[in-house]
Formats: structure tokens, C-alpha cells, sequence
């Protein structure tokens, strides 16, 4: 599973201060942290009621791309700041994310057209999001054929189900497994899937222990990248046996360790 | 009607590895051999690169084997009691790309050959030859520990591919290797897993060895269990070109050793008249071992019989003519 | 794998009328590939759907049966790329080929003779193919009346003149061989021959393209019992053609190649021959043709061909019995094993090359290892000292001594007490074998 770096998000206090105050080093050494652990891309955010969006993002950006290779999901719900970070961007980067709605999707496909961008497409329209799993998997064929046709690669889409917190949506969680395994038979080849793993613990106890139970069980739904905390090590060595489980390496003693270096080779 | 070609879209390619260094690199062979680099399945040019053809190395022993079939004796008989002479002979009249030196002498249950004695051999054949040198050890691997720091030191700077590491006795070739920069065989029993998992442990030792290890998976011939060891190679073919690192080495398989073992290769027609001539029979039926491997991979095919050496290169130049769409 | 949601909403009049229940077309285009719906559903739905959901129902290679009575030859109805997978299901038909032109009749009894026993294995060439060489119909009914009363094996006829074609095959139409081929030039009259005799009809394209779209003229003619030939011969092309063929079919459903492919060699010396045709046994031919018909070089291919056509899910046994190596006497060891046909055959080998004649007791563990029998109490002191009686060992042999494998010497002691025997604790692993015997036996 492609692991997608959480850490480097205007949410968290040592993140919104480096913005502020422009300073690169927390942001440089979670880039390096996550790097070690495993990530396969780091998600850049500058946090909520930034005062320069495009700005912090294109600063973000190049601070981390100072010591890590690894590609970037550009994580803003303003177009301008992506598209402003994605024309810095070394590598084929990640946009994160667009929903359903027909003039967001027209602008986000014909930028990652442009910049080669993969997408993270989110199964909610201007409703909101539904409840069951059919309504679900009807939006990500509405993302995968917008897609198609701006010459996106239905492989280069991840589709985000949506998880909603188990303490208050927990009958949303078989309807988030379902759609996992039915987005796979929009299109050859199907659209990728992707979760925001920690939205499903929010506000309960026992956080890591719910995140990595999720991870596994959507695992074996089929899911193929979640933002996660990477630095959380039972998480990561879930995220390995789950793959050797479901026959997708090949095992060996060592596999925990090889697949967090898999990032790096 | 134009058929949409389906071409596999992989994540990565088996690693390549250089045998043997000229008087430049710092040896005394008259040429490189490269081998591995694909990316594609055997002989998909039309998906991928297949920078360098399989190579067909010959079998040459340090002492005269007494259990070689007597059809052997033909090719051989001159030159079985010098390995330098048996391996010009190899490269100059049966068109072998590299040559195989098997240390079978060091044996302790046969001339307990002293690991000095152990390095003339290797020094002998690599005077006789120009060509790139694989050496064994004799199997013993109380032995072969013994043998491996001597040989590899002597021969510093030919760039040898030396073996065999195995999971239970890996460290001490792994540091003669790594001592005097040479290639490494890493042999796991027909098991995947243990194969990457030595891969590790050697990549543990040394970071630098990953690029020089040749995977032997341990093969059968046909009719052996052939279909076990190509399963294997197949997966493990499918892993490096999917990005498995610890998988993507370039494969090695002593096919000629495991052949003339078999009954298939060595009954005479009068035991057997339902199977028809015995030398053509064992020349086939090594042929047909190593054009099989060839289908899941195989980069170093280890042979004896001079005509199936023949065949199985001339199987080699079709598959290598370019097949794009 | 079926449809996917995004094919199938190709073919819904996107209206989004609701009338399915769903709220878009969309919607019922993903419940339909999910399965939770029903094309009947839909009101408006055309013909050509309909027909596009059922085909790809059907699976991904046809089952395309080849020759009558008790030769009729299964050839396709693969659904992998690599055994590891799951298992390849039908292996290739090995046909050698004779012409017209020559001594017909000797050659059919020729092949019809070439059958092997190997590792209590019987294996057959089993199909043979007849060339109009002569351009004579009249020869060419002979010929395939003379090969048909040789052999009861099936039958190819190869030639593309439907004239030439129909008078062989009214003589041998009962017997349902391949006709070999229908072409660009000849397709229509070719299919109408094969459609009134219920024949498999051989497609020839000048290359993968040509093929698909010829077949789909013939399958548009009504005819499915088909088999594919690209049109190539250089050793490298076959390869990717028949990669091409096979995995379009088995991933893309691609219906124009859904059938069995077949192959032909080219090389003047059977011996290249015969690695040509490793070469497309490997790697997907339904039916390969070749001329080598001496039995040193069958045999490799015909085992290479049950090789790798065996299911790897399922351990291959061998029948437990007592096995001879060599001419043993009454004074030969004997050594016991697992049923597990790669455990035996490597004992065997090993034996064999101690130069020592034995005998091998192959005890029924339901073709587990050695370890695992043990491990799962097939292989214990009970059940060896059974399989000893069984084999009448106290008759056969003057000695009371049995090598057992030295993964399970704790059997010793019990094995002793229950056979009575001396129980050897053998080597661990086969190939010390032949040093033990030299070093007991000799």
C-alpha cells in the first residue's frame, strides 16, 4: 500500500509556526522522519485561515524538496495554491483532492492533465456524502469518466470513499469497505483508493489501535494508499503483514524492514 | 482490425551485473560479461529493454570426474586431468561465453586439496582462458570457508563470480567478496522466501554486495521437480520487475549438473529401447532444461554437453531478435 | 472478469429516466457490474447490449475440442498467464506432422506407436497433421484415409484449397480434425466446410491484427470452434504473439482472440526444432506442430509438456509401492520415503547413483514431504511397518535392515519394535546417499 505522510499540515502547532514564522527546520525533519519510516509521498498543507495560501504552500514545498525526494500530494481545497505549488514541484506530484462537482472537476483533470498529476477524487457532490455505498460508488464513476475524459488514466485517480469517525458515523464503515471493493469494477484499469486513515478515529480512545485495525480490514477491501501517520511504527509493521497476507510481497524474515525501505529503492 | 498491444507497465528492472574485468579494471580478461538489466518478461522486447542475452558458461572441473557419463569422454577425455586445458577447450571449440570452475578436489572425502592448491586451479584456468570465471567451492562448507578468502584474494581484481552463499553459511564468502570486490552466488533450496531473505542478510553485511549478487534458486532438470524451481524463478522475475528489490537479481542454474544425474540422460537405449538413443536423449534433455529456464529467466545457464551448449545458444539468438509491435 | 461499470454504460441510452430504480444510468451501470441489478431492469435497453453482457459472461478462451471416440484432444479454457497463479488446465496438443507426398501409411503407424512410460507416466503425442503437399485432392484423400485407418489419434488436414480440403474430409469428417486453414482468400468456403461436417476450423492472419479481424468474420459467420494461428514463424515473434493472444484473452476479455492458439516450427534439424517447440509449450500454445519424430527427442517435450501442466496447488504422489533401482538381490538395502513424487525421485536418483542396486519403500502419505508426513502422523513407525508388510519385504529380502530418512531418526526405536527390523538411520537429505551406501553397503 502507498503510504501518504500526514505530518506536514498547518493543523499541527510545530507545522502553522514554522509557517509563520518561515522556518524549515520541523518541516524538514518530519519530511526526513517519514522519509525513514516507510512514507512513499508526503502531504503538504498549509493549515486552515492561512493568510497566504499559495505562498506557504510554494514555501512548503520547496523546503521539503531541499531534503526528500519523495513526490508530494498538494493538499488544499484552493486550486490556485496547487496549481502554483505543482509548477515547483520536482516530481510528478499528487493533487488532494477534488469532489464530484462538475466545475471543480473540470479545473482540477485539466491541470493534473498539465502538470501530470495524479488525483485524489472524493466520492461527495455538492450534496454532501452519502450515506451507502451504491451513491458512493456512482460518484466515483462520475469522477473516473470526467477523468477519462480529460486523458487522466482511470489509474492515476484515487478515489477517497470518505471515512467519517467511528464514534459518530460507525454504520458509514461497511458502506466505506463496500465502495473500496465496487470502485474496482468502474473501469480497466479501475480507479486506485485512497482514506484519510486517522478521520476514522477522531475523537475516541484508543486512536492508534482503531487506525490500524481500519488500514488492514480496508486493506483486504482492496485499498491501495492512505494518509497516515507514518511515524507510527505498529501501524507501519500492520500495513507490511497485512501486504504479506494478502500475497502482495513476497515473504521473508526481514519484511518488515524491507518494506519500510521500499520507499527508497 | 488493429489489436491494442498489452504491454505490462512495470515499476522496476532486474539489476545488472558485470562478470570478469579487462587489464583497464584492474584483471587480466579479455572481456566483460554483463548480465541481466531486463525490463520485461524473457524475451518480451516489445514491453521492455533486454539489454543483455543469457550466457551459457561450461562445467570444468579441478580434478578428472570419474562419474561423468562416457559420452563425455569424447569432448573431454584430452583434457580432463588439466583444467586449464579443459577450459580452452570450452571456449575455443564449444563456444562457451564464460567458464565454471567447480573446486570438487577441495573435497575432504575425495583429494582434500588445500585451499592453496584450490587458487593455482582458478590461476590456471584464468591463464588458459580470457574469458569471465565463475568458481564453486566443493560443497563442504566447513571447506569452501577455508577456500574462499585464499581464492578470492588470489584472484583480486578478475572480478569473479564466486559461490555459494547459503542462509546457514553465508558470512564467510560474503567477506571474501567483499574484501577483494568480487561478484557472489546467493543459493537458496527452491524457497522464495529464504532467497530474499539471504539476499538481506548479505545486503546487511554489505550494501555495496546488492548489485553484485546472482540469485541461484537451486534448479532441477526436467522431469525433477523443474516445474517447482521454474514456478519460483517466475515469481521472483515478477517481483523485481514490480519493484522488489531483494528479488531483482539476475538468476544462475546449474543445468548440466542436474541433468546428468538423471536416469533420463544416462540409460542406455538397450535398457530402455521405449526412449530411443542415450547421447541425443541426454543432450535434449538438457537442452530442453535450459530452454525451459530460459522462458522463466535465467541469465546464466551452467552446461557440459558441447552440442546441447549448440542448441540451447542458437535458441538464445531467435528469442533475442527483436519481436516490438 | 465481467464488464466494468464504464463499458457497460456505453451501451444505456444515458437518459437517466430513473424507470431501473437507479438515479442515473450511471448508477445502474455500476449496479450491473456489481451484480445487485438486472438488465431486464432497464426499458430501454438495446439488442446490442444485451449481446455485449452475455458475451462477457462467457469465459475469457473457448474450450475447442479437437478428434472423435477416446481422442478427442480439450484444447483452451486456460484462465492464467503464469501456473503460479492457479494452474494451467489443458495442455497443448503435440502433433507431428507428415506430408502426403510420402510413405503415409508407414509413418501414421509410426506415430501411432510413439507412446512413453516415464515415472509411472504414460505420455502420447497425440495428434497427428497431414500436409497437401501433392496439390492433388485424390492424394490428399488417401493420405488422410490411410492416416485415419493407422491411427486412431486425432487428425489435422492441412490445405487451402477447399476443394482439396472437402474431398479429404469426406472421408474422414467422423473423425472431427482440425482444418488447417481458413485464410483471407479461402474463409468463406472454408467455414461452410467445417459448419456442415461440425469440425474446429484452424484461422490463419498474416498477423495479429489480420487474425482478430479474420476471426471475427468467421465467428460473424457462425462458427466458434476455432483455433488461432498469427501467421508467425521467427521463434521470437511466435512468443509475443502467442503472449499477446493469451493474455489480451485472459485480461482484456478481448473476444476476437478468445480461442486456443496454435504453433508451427521451422528449423530443418529436429533437434533446433525441438527447442522451438519448448519455447511454445512454455509459453501458451494450444496445439504445437513439429516434424521430429525420433523418440529421444519426443520424450523431453512430452515431459516438459506434463511438467508444467501439472497443478502446483496439488503435491504430485507416486503410487506407494515398493520400487527396484537398478537389479537388486535379495541382499540389497532398502530404504523407505514419503509418496511425495519429488521426494521419491529425488531418492531414486540419489540411489541410482550410488552404484549400489536397492530397493525404495514408498510409504502413502497422501504425497506429502518427509516432514510434513511426519508432522502430520503420516509417516510413522505404523504406518512404514504396514507398508512394509504390504510390500512383502520379509519374503523379498534375506536381510532385516531399513534405512529410514535422517530428518526422522526419533522413529528408530519405535519403528524397530513394531517391524521387528533393524532400522539405519539414514542421511538427512538424499544426496548424501550415495556416500552412505558406499560407506554401509558396499
Amino acid at each position: 500500500m502507498i503510504i501518504i505522510g500526514e505530518r506536514i499540515n498547518g493543523m499541527f502547532k510545530d507545522i502553522a509556526r514554522a509557517i509563520k514564522e518561515r522556518d524549515p527546520r520541523p518541516i524538514q525533519e518530519w519530511a526526513r522522519k517519514q522519509e525513514a519510516n516507510g512514507a512513499h509521498y508526503l502531504d503538504i498543507n498549509v493549515g486552515p485561515g492561512s493568510p497566504d495560501p499559495v505562498g506557504a504552500m510554494q514555501w512548503l514545498v520547496e523546503v521539503t524538496q531541499e531534503v526528500s525526494e519523495l513526490p508530494l500530494c498538494l493538499d488544499s481545497t484552493k486550486y490556485d495554491a496547487i496549481e502554483a505549488a505543482l509548477k515547483i514541484c520536482k516530481h510528478p506530484a499528487m493533487i488532494n483532492s477534488v469532489p464530484a462537482v462538475q466545475a471543480k472537476m473540470e479545473r482540477v483533470f485539466a491541470m493534473a492533465a498539465q502538470y501530470n498529476a495524479e488525483v485524489i477524487g472524493l466520492a461527495m457532490s455538492e450534496e454532501g456524502i452519502p450515506k451507502d455505498a451504491d451513491a458512493r460508488v456512482a460518484l466515483a464513476a462520475e469522477l473516473v469518466a470526467n477523468a477519462m475524459a480529460f486523458d487522466l488514466p482511470p489509474d492515476r485517480l484515487f478515489i477517497d470513499p470518505l471515512v467519517l469517525p467511528c464514534n459518530v458515523a460507525q454504520d458509514h464503515g461497511p458502506e466505506v469497505l463496500r465502495t473500496l471493493r465496487e470502485v474496482k469494477l468502474i473501469s480497466d484499469p479501475p480507479p486506485k483508493t485512497v482514506v484519510g486513515l486517522s478521520n476514522v478515529s477522531q475523537g475516541t480512545k484508543n486512536r492508534e489501535l482503531i487506525n490500524r485495525t481500519f488500514a488492514v480490514m480496508a486493506m483486504a477491501n482492496g485499498l491501495d494508499a492512505a494518509i497516515v501517520d507514518a511515524c507510527d511504527d505498529e501501524l507501519m509493521a500492520a500495513v507490511a503483514t497485512a501486504r504479506i497476507l494478502l500475497n502482495m510481497d513476497i515473504y521473508c524474515d526481514s519484511y518488515i524492514d524491507v518494506f519500510k525501505k521500499s520507499n527508497r529503492l | 482490425m488493429a489489436v491494442e498491444i498489452l504491454k505490462e507497465k512495470y515499476r522496476s528492472k532486474v539489476g545488472q551485473v558485470v562478470l570478469g574485468a579487462t587489464a583497464a579494471e584492474g584483471g587480466t580478461r579479455s572481456h566483460t560479461i554483463t548480465v541481466g538489466g531486463e525490463s520485461a518478461l524473457p524475451f518480451l522486447h516489445f514491453e521492455g529493454e533486454i539489454p543483455n542475452r543469457p550466457v551459457v558458461a561450461l562445467e570444468v572441473w579441478d580434478m578428472a570426474p570419474e562419474e561423468w557419463n562416457p559420452c563425455f569422454k569424447k569432448y573431454y577425455g584430452d583434457v580432463f586431468d588439466d583444467p586449464g586445458a579443459w577450459a580452452k577447450k570450452c571456449v575455443e571449440q564449444y563456444g562457451a561465453d564464460l567458464i565454471l570452475l567447480r573446486l570438487v578436489s577441495a573435497d575432504p572425502d575425495l583429494k582434500d586439496s588445500s585451499p592453496e592448491e584450490c587458487a593455482a586451479a582458478v590461476k590456471k584456468v584464468l591463464a588458459a582462458v580470457g574469458v569471465p570465471l565463475i568458481v564453486l567451492g566443493c560443497g563442504k562448507a566447513e571447506k569452501d570457508a577455508a577456500i574462499f578468502p585464499v581464492v578470492a584474494e588470489a584472484a583480486a581484481g578478475e572480478n569473479l563470480l564466486l559461490g555459494v552463499a547459503e542462509l546457514e553459511n553465508y558470512k564467510a564468502i560474503t567477506s571474501a567478496c567483499m574484501a577483494h570486490k568480487h561478484n557472489l552466488i546467493a543459493q537458496s533450496p527452491i524457497d522464495i522466501n529464504i532467497c530474499k531473505q539471504l539476499n538481506i542478510l548479505i545486503a546487511e553485511m554489505s550494501t555495496a554486495l546488492v548489485d553484485r549478487i546472482v540469485i541461484d534458486p537451486t534448479i532441477a532438470a526436467l522431469g525433477y521437480g523443474i516445474e517447482y524451481s521454474y514456478s519460483i524463478m517466475e515469481r521472483a522475475r515478477n517481483g523485481a520487475l514490480q519493484g522488489d528489490r531483494m528479488l531483482a537479481m539476475p538468476m544462475i542454474g546449474n543445468v548440466g549438473f542436474e541433468v546428468w544425474r538423471t536416469k533420463e540422460a544416462n540409460i542406455s537405449a538397450e535398457e530402455e529401447p521405449g526412449w530411443g538413443d542415450q547421447e541425443e536423449r541426454g543432450v535434449l534433455w538438457e537442452a530442453t532444461t535450459a530452454a525451459a529456464y530460459l522462458q522463466a529467466g535465467m541469465n546464466i545457464l551452467v552446461m557440459r554437453h558441447p552440442r546441447a551448449v549448440e542448441l540451447v545458444k542458437k535458441n538464445i539468438d531467435d528469442l533475442m531478435c527483436d519481436n516490438s509491435y | 472478469m465481467g464488464l466494468t461499470g464504464l463499458e457497460i454504460y456505453k451501451h444505456l441510452p444515458k437518459t437517466n429516466c430513473k424507470e431501473c430504480g437507479s438515479p442515473t444510468c450511471l448508477a445502474f451501470a455500476m449496479a450491473l457490474a456489481s451484480g445487485k441489478a438486472s438488465l431486464e431492469a432497464c426499458p430501454y435497453v438495446s439488442d446490442e447490449a444485451k449481446a455485449a453482457l452475455d458475451s462477457a459472461a462467457a469465459p475469457p478462451i473457448k474450450l475447442v475440442k479437437v478428434g472423435a471416440g477416446d481422442h478427442v484432444i480439450e484444447l483452451g479454457d486456460e484462465t492464467e498467464l503464469f501456473r503460479h497463479d492457479k494452474r494451467f488446465f489443458h495442455p497443448p496438443g503435440i502433433a507431428v506432422l507428415i506430408s502426403d507426398s510420402g510413405d503415409v501409411a508407414a509413418e501414421a503407424a509410426a506415430f501411432d506407436s510413439l507412446e512413453f512410460n516415464r515415472v509411472g507416466l504414460h505420455y502420447v503425442t497425440d495428434m497427428i497433421a497431414v500436409r497437401c503437399d501433392s496439390g492433388n485432392a485424390d492424394t490428399f484423400k488417401a493420405a488422410a484415409e490411410a492416416v485415419a485407418g493407422k491411427t486412431a489419434k486425432a487428425l489435422i488436414l492441412i490445405a487451402e484449397d477447399p476443394a482439396i480440403m472437402e474431398a479429404a474430409l469426406s472421408a474422414v469428417a467422423e473423425r472431427k480434425p482440425l482444418l488447417y486453414a481458413a485464410t483471407n482468400d479461402n474463409y468463406e468456403k472454408m467455414v461452410e466446410l467445417a459448419k456442415a461436417k461440425g469440425c474446429p476450423l484452424a484461422v490463419r492472419g498474416s498477423d495479429l491484427h489480420d487474425t482478430a479481424t479474420l476471426a471475427d468474420k468467421i465467428v460473424a459467420l457462425g462458427h466458434k470452434e476455432l483455433v488461432l494461428d498469427s501467421g508467425a514463424r521467427e521463434t521470437s515473434r511466435v512468443l509475443a504473439d502467442l503472449t499477446q493472444i493469451r493474455r489480451l484473452a485472459v485480461r482484456k476479455k478481448f473476444r476476437s482472440f478468445g480461442y486456443p492458439a496454435m504453433a508451427f516450427t521451422t528449423k530443418e534439424d529436429p533437434q533446433e526444432e525441438l527447442l522451438q517447440a519448448v519455447v511454445y509449450v512454455s509459453k501458451y500454445a494450444g496445439i504445437v506442430v513439429l516434424k521430429a519424430s525420433a523418440r529421444q527427442q519426443l520424450l523431453p517435450l512430452l515431459s516438459w509438456r506434463q511438467n508444467l501442466y501439472t497443478d502446483p496447488q496439488k503435491p504430485i504422489q507416486v503410487e506407494p509401492k515398493l520400487y527396484d533401482v537398478g537389479e537388486p538381490t535379495a541382499d540389497s538395502p532398502v530404504y523407505c520415503t514419503t509418496n511425495f513424487s519429488l521426494t521419491y525421485f529425488i531418492v531414486q536418483g540419489e540411489v541410482e547413483a550410488s552404484r549400489i542396486p536397492g530397493r525404495i519403500l514408498s510409504v502413502d502419505t497422501g504425497g506429502v514431504s518427509v516432514l510434513t508426513a511426519y508432522a502430520d502422523n503420516k509417516f510413522t513407525a505404523e504406518t512404514i511397518a504396514a507398508a512394509m508388510k504390504k510390500a512383502d519385504l520379509d519374503n523379498l529380502v534375506s536381510h532385516r535392515k531399513i534405512v529410514i530418512p535422517g530428518y526422522v531418526a526419533v522413529l528408530k526405536g519405535a519403528l524397530e519394535e513394531e517391524s521387528g527390523w533393524e532400522v539405519i538411520v539414514g542421511p538427512r537429505e538424499a544426496s548424501g546417499i550415495p556416500k552412505f551406501a558406499k560407506e554401509h553397503f558396499a
